[in-house]
């Protein structure tokens, strides 16, 4: 099977950034590809239950919506451990779906035949 | 149910209207999954981004495209759902 990493480095700070890199994601999952949402550096942010609620870009699924669905399809969440820590954020808070990994899992994925496009 | 310019009788019919890109494929999974598999499915989408997405998803996901219509945009697909 084909694997597709999304690298999303964003959140508030550039919701256009961040909700296209997760609809992107969908199509990727929707389409029967092994899909992986890494969120790195700011992106590590989506990964906080309650934080995506009121990111909604004009003409786009909210964000919250997005993430769901890619998990509800079978996507992974990866998030940065380091970015996380950095920031103080909760791993008790982590939305379904999200696993905070270091960056050997990143590498090993696309080492192992997967592409990436990052957001 | 529905019938796309002359083709094929469909067996369900799904309006996607403007949805695009991932929006689009998440909503064809969704509605596609629990439908067995030789199921006629009539599409409509309205998106210009359509006509090369919708072609593709099924080439991914192996369902065969049988029947694109609604003129140059292509707005109406009849799918059958593959194994």
């Amino acid at each position: 099977m084909a694997k597709l990493l999304i690298s999303i480095t964003n959140a508030k700070n550039d919701t256009d950034r961040a909700t296209v890199g997760c609809v992107v994601a969908n199509a990727s999952v929707a389409s029967g590809v092994e899909t992986v949402v890494f969120l790195s550096t700011e992106g590590v942010r989506l990964s906080q239950e309650g934080y995506a609620d009121d990111i909604h870009e004009e003409g786009f699924a909210p964000l919250k919506k997005l993430l769901t669905d890619f998990v509800d399809a079978g996507g992974n969440i990866w998030v940065c451990s380091p970015c996380f820590k950095k920031r103080g954020l909760d791993e008790h808070k982590l939305v379904p779906g999200a696993t905070i990994v270091g960056g050997a899992k990143a590498v090993e994925f696309l080492s192992t035949g997967g592409s990436c496009m990052t957001y | 149910m529905g019938e796309i310019a002359g083709h094929l009788e469909s067996d369900v019919f799904y309006d996607f209207g403007e949805m695009s890109c991932g929006d689009l494929l998440i909503a064809l999974l969704k509605a596609m999954r629990p439908l067995p598999v030789g199921t006629l499915v009539e599409v409509r989408a309205l998106d210009p981004g359509a006509p090369i997405d919708i072609p593709a998803w099924c080439r991914m996901v192996g369902h065969a495209l049988l029947v694109r219509a609604g003129g140059p945009q292509n707005t109406h697909y009849l799918i059958r759902k593959g194994g």
